[in-house]
């Protein structure tokens, strides 16, 4: 499965539903596959992507969908107890697994070498989780987990192929478009 | 009215109804109260990094959120300081109990105590010491018009002389 054409396919069952994107690629791609202003792409604060995601579920009554990564959530793994605390039932975790750092040089990452991040939801009280390495079963779990009471937690594997051409995002912009869409607020 | 109380005030006040927080034993006093109030819900965070993140997340989705840690904790979360919440304009009000001064008693508070505003300064963190129980109103209704009139985060940075320090065990 590859992250892009499956980023496509996630988001082809949305509606308004806020999203929060991992750094590099996941942004990117989320960009080219459809900008929206429901769309928060982060450019640094590498590890925070469903920390964001929680503040803004906390906060909203629709789902709320994190586009993570696994280096970049085994960064911030006590981010998974502190959701599996807070126990919002509109957050939905992507992890995209690709067992690899790919913008550093394409080291293995610690999904690589046996942690196994669903593993790790579970036993953070995370219940509703899945494992997916195929697109329809991603569609098939991710639908469902729009449907039904969350968090959940699914961790989505993947194969690391090309990149996009990069993309520089103005954070200010998209916090403006994400408050004025998500919070209605304008902040002009 | 005590400076905890205070505190309580100027965040209803400025209708902050979301305090993420790594705890600490002096502003555990604020976090008591606001855990009995209706309208404001406090999240308790593994680490201060995870704190600032979801703070930046409910103000990126209309609502107004506070961070409260103590000033060892500044230096996890940096990074979410200065590649989100100041680059994307996210006005977060930091509450920081401010170790490292006047009667300190443990060692390895010292360096980060007497760094952290320091630092604050260089990264461009706005930061206000209020060690008097008649500046907690004041200050702090100031420091929060200025965060969101900024739309940067501002540090608040309570000490020993004002909350009397820590009354349990020895950490």
């Amino acid at each position: 499965m590859e992250r892009y054409s499956a980023i496509r396919r996630l988001i082809s069952s949305l509606e308004d539903e806020p999203v929060v994107a991992n750094l590099g690629p996941t942004s990117i791609e989320l960009w080219n596959a459809g900008h929206r202003e429901q769309n928060f792409y982060t450019n640094g604060a590498m590890g925070l992507c469903s920390s964001i995601a929680l503040g803004v579920a906390l906060s909203v009554n629709s789902k709320v969908i994190s586009l993570d990564g696994d280096g970049s959530l085994l960064m911030n793994l006590g981010s998974l107890s502190t959701i599996g605390r807070a126990r919002p039932k509109n957050l939905i975790i992507v992890v995209w697994d690709n067992e690899q750092w790919g913008q550093t040089g394409h080291q293995p990452s610690h999904t690589a070498k046996g942690t196994d991040l669903e593993s790790v939801a579970r036993g953070c009280g995370i219940v509703k989780t899945a494992t997916v390495d195929d697109l329809e079963e991603l569609s098939e779990v991710f639908v469902r987990a729009l449907h039904e009471d969350g968090p959940w937690l699914i961790v989505a594997k993947i194969e690391e192929t090309g990149y996009l051409p990069l993309k520089v995002f103005q954070p200010d912009l998209t916090l403006y478009r994400f408050r004025r869409s998500v919070g209605s607020v304008d902040d002009e | 009215m005590a400076w905890y109380d205070d505190i309580v005030e100027c965040l209803a006040v400025q209708e902050i109804s979301l305090v993420t927080y790594v705890p600490d034993s002096s502003l555990d006093r604020v976090v008591t109260l606001l855990e009995k109030s209706s309208w404001c819900e406090v999240v308790h965070a593994t680490r201060e990094e995870e704190a600032v993140g979801i703070a930046a997340g409910a103000y990126a989705a209309g609502r107004r959120a506070s961070t409260f840690m103590q000033s060892s904790g500044l230096g996890n979360c940096i990074g979410a300081l200065t590649s989100l919440c100041i680059p994307y304009r996210i006005p977060l009000p930091l509450f920081m109990n401010l170790r490292g001064d006047l009667d300190e008693e443990i060692p390895v508070q010292v360096l980060m105590g007497r760094s952290a505003r320091p630092i604050l300064d260089t990264i461009g963190i706005p930061n206000f010491v209020v060690d008097k129980t008649d500046e907690v109103l004041p200050k702090t209704l100031g420091a929060l018009k200025l965060c969101y009139a900024s739309r940067n985060p501002v540090a608040i940075c309570l000490t020993r002389q004002l909350h009397g320090g820590k009354t349990l065990g020895t950490v």
